[in-house]
C-alpha cells in the first residue's frame, strides 16, 4: 500500500469519525513506518491521537506508547492527552486506578466533558451502573446540548429495565435532534417495551410519516430500512390494541383507525417480502406471521 | 502653476533612506506587534461547571420552546419537561451562587469589583498599549526627523480632495496631489499593510494596527465586560416565555393517523 492512498483513507476516517480500528492500525503503521509524519506537517499530531486510539483498540500497545510519547513530548499537559493517557491506563491497569486518575484530573478540571465521559463509560464497564447514571446526569445538566451522552443516558435506563425513565432521556433527545427518524423510532420501540402501547403506535406512525414527507405515491414504494422495523411496529401494535384492553401511562389517547393500520400495515409489509424468492427463509416465515395474526 | 509639478526632482536617497526605512520599520514593528501580543495573551479563563450550569439554563428552555408548536414529544413528556425548567427558573435552582436569598440587594454586581471582568479588560489594555506605544514613537520619529519630506510620487493622477491625505504635513496649495509627504506614507501604510501581515503571518495576525483603531476596548475582548448578565433576571424573564410555549403546544403525532391514511389512500383526502 502506498503513502498518499492511506494519508487519504486516513483523513476521511478522522473527519467521518470512523472507528475501523484495524485499518486504521494497518494505514498508520504505513504512515509511520513510511516517515509520513513529516509529509503530514500539522496534521500528524491528530493522526498520532487517531493511530494511538486504534492501536489500543487492537491491543498493539507498543505503538500506542510511541505514538503517546510523541504527542506527550510535544504537548506536555494537554488535557486531551490526559484523555488519551487515561484510556491507554484503562487496558491495563485496573478500573479502581483509572477512576482514580480520572477523579484527580476532574478535581483538577472540572469541565473536561471527554474525561468526564471517560469516567463514566468506566463506572459502566465495571457495573457501577447507579453511580454512572447520577454522573451522567449531572453531566446533562450542565451540558445539556450534549445528545450522545443523552443516548447514553438511554441506553444505561434500558440496560436496567428503566423504560419509563429511558423514555423521559428519550424525549429529550427528540428535542434536541427533532430531524432524526432514528431517534423516534427507538423512542417508540421503547414505549412498546414499556407497555405503552398508544404512545407506541403514535410514534411508529411519526417514523412512517418522516420518511415518506417528501415522497410524492409512497403507497407505490417499497418500504425500506429502517420504516419496514416501523410497519412492523404498527403491526404489533395494531394486533394488540385489537386485541387486549389497553392503558397508557403517558395518557395518551388510544390512535383512531386501528383497523385500517392493520390491514395497511399487513400491505406494506407484504410488498416487502412478496416479492422475495420462494427460498428465502425469512420471507416466508414473515408471510406466514402476517397470514396468522 | 501645477503643470510644472514634474519640475520637481527627488533625491534618489530620499528613497534609500526615508521611503524604504519607514515602510520597513512599519512592518517589522506590526511583526514584532503580532508575537508580543501573542506572548501577553493569557490562556482563556476556564469558568467552573456551576457558571457553566447557569449559562446554559436558558438554552434548555429555548430548545423546548422552539419545537413547541410542532413538538417531537408527547404532551406529558413536554408538560413535566416545562413544568420542571419552570419551577427551576423560579427557585433559581441554575443560579451559580445557589438560590438567592430574600433580603439579598437586587443591584447588579459592579464589574470592577469582579476579578474575572478585571482580568479581561486588563488583557484588552494590554494588546491596547502594544499597539499604541510603537505606533506613536514611529509618528514622533517621522515627525522628528522627516517633516515635510516628499517621499514618492504616485505613478497615477488624483484629484484635489486627495490632497488632505496624501500631502499632510506639507501646506502648499498648488503642489500636485501626486506627491505623497512622509506623514501621509506613514498612513497609508498604517492602513494598508494588512494584507501584507496576512501574507507573512497567516489569517488572524494581531499585526494589524488599524483594526484595534476602529474598535477600542473591543480588541482580545470578545464580549464587553462591563455587562454582567443578571442571570435571576432572565431566568425569570424565560419562565414567562415557557408559560406562553406551553399554550401553543400540539404534538407532533396528535392527527399522525389520518395524515398517514391519507398518503397512503385509505382515508379520503380533506
Amino acid at each position: 500500500m502506498d503513502l498518499p492512498s492511506a494519508l487519504q483513507k486516513l483523513s476521511t476516517f478522522r473527519a467521518r469519525n470512523t472507528r475501523a480500528s484495524q485499518e486504521t492500525f494497518d494505514k498508520g503503521l504505513v504512515v509511520l513506518k513510511g516517515n509520513g509524519l513529516k509529509k503530514l506537517g500539522d496534521e500528524s499530531w491528530s493522526f498520532l491521537e487517531q493511530l494511538a486510539l486504534a492501536a489500543i483498540d487492537v491491543g498493539r500497545l507498543d505503538i500506542a506508547d510511541r505514538c503517546l510519547q510523541l504527542l506527550t513530548d510535544k504537548f506536555p499537559g494537554s488535557p486531551r492527552l490526559d484523555c488519551l493517557h487515561g484510556i491507554r491506563k484503562e487496558v491495563t491497569e485496573s478500573p479502581a486506578a483509572v477512576l482514580l486518575y480520572y477523579g484527580k484530573l476532574l478535581q483538577a478540571d472540572p469541565v473536561n466533558v471527554a474525561l468526564w465521559k471517560r469516567k463514566i463509560s468506566v463506572l459502566r464497564r465495571i457495573g457501577r451502573i447507579d453511580e454512572a447514571v447520577a454522573e451522567l446526569i449531572e453531566l446533562l445538566d450542565t451540558f445539556y446540548t450534549d445528545v450522545e451522552g443523552w443516548l447514553e443516558l438511554v441506553d444505561m435506563y434500558c440496560s436496567v429495565h428503566q423504560y419509563i425513565s429511558s423514555l423521559q432521556s428519550l424525549s429529550h433527545v427528540l428535542l434536541l435532534a427533532p430531524q432524526n427518524p432514528f431517534h423516534v423510532l427507538r423512542f417508540a420501540e421503547t414505549a412498546y417495551t414499556a407497555g405503552d402501547i398508544p404512545l407506541a403506535m403514535k410514534s411508529f406512525l411519526n417514523v412512517i410519516d418522516m420518511a415518506d414527507a417528501d415522497e410524492d405515491a409512497p403507497a407505490e414504494q417499497v418500504p425500506s430500512g429502517f420504516t419496514i422495523r416501523a410497519w412492523f411496529g404498527i403491526k404489533q401494535c395494531a394486533c394488540r390494541l385489537q386485541r387486549e384492553r389497553i392503558t397508557s401511562p403517558s395518557q395518551t389517547a388510544v390512535p383512531e383507525h386501528v383497523q385500517l393500520f392493520d390491514e395497511l400495515a399487513t400491505e406494506r409489509l407484504k410488498t416487502v417480502y412478496a416479492g422475495r424468492d420462494k427460498s428465502d427463509k425469512e420471507a416466508t416465515e414473515v408471510l406466514e406471521w402476517l397470514a396468522r395474526v | 502653476m501645477s503643470n510644472n509639478a514634474v519640475s520637481l526632482y527627488l533625491d534618489p536617497q530620499i528613497r534609500d533612506w526615508v521611503l524604504f526605512p519607514i515602510t520597513l520599520v512599519m512592518i517589522l514593528v506590526g511583526i514584532l506587534r503580532h508575537y508580543v501580543v501573542i506572548l501577553l495573551q493569557s490562556p482563556p479563563k476556564k469558568l467552573p461547571r456551576a457558571a457553566i450550569r447557569e449559562q446554559r439554563a436558558l438554552v434548555r428552555s429555548q430548545i423546548l420552546r422552539t419545537t413547541s408548536t410542532n413538538s417531537p414529544i408527547p404532551e406529558s413528556f413536554y408538560k413535566s419537561i416545562s413544568q420542571n425548567l419552570s419551577q427551576a427558573f423560579e427557585a433559581g435552582t441554575y443560579l451559580k451562587d445557589g438560590p438567592p436569598k430574600a433580603d439579598a440587594p437586587s443591584t447588579p454586581p459592579n464589574p470592577l469589583s469582579d476579578p474575572n471582568a478585571m482580568d479581561g479588560m486588563m488583557a484588552g489594555m494590554k494588546t491596547q498599549m502594544v499597539m499604541m506605544v510603537p505606533q506613536m514613537i514611529i509618528m514622533g520619529w517621522i515627525n522628528f526627523f522627516f517633516q515635510g519630506f516628499v517621499l514618492i510620487k504616485l505613478p497615477f493622477p488624483l484629484t484635489l480632495g486627495f490632497k488632505s491625505m496624501l500631502q499632510r504635513g506639507i501646506e502648499t496649495p498648488d503642489m500636485d496631489v501626486r506627491w505623497v509627504s512622509s506623514l501621509s506614507w506613514y498612513f497609508l501604510n498604517f492602513f494598508g499593510l494588512n494584507g501584507l501581515y496576512r501574507l507573512i503571518l497567516g489569517g488572524d495576525n494581531a499585526a494589524d494596527a488599524s483594526r484595534d483603531m476602529a474598535s477600542p476596548f473591543a480588541a482580545g475582548v470578545p464580549q464587553a465586560p462591563g455587562q454582567a448578565q443578571d442571570y435571576s433576571k432572565l431566568l425569570k424573564a424565560e419562565k414567562d416565555n415557557l408559560e406562553l410555549a406551553e399554550g401553543l403546544y400540539s404534538w407532533v403525532g396528535k392527527d399522525v393517523e389520518q395524515r398517514v391514511l391519507r398518503r397512503y389512500g385509505k382515508l379520503p383526502p380533506s
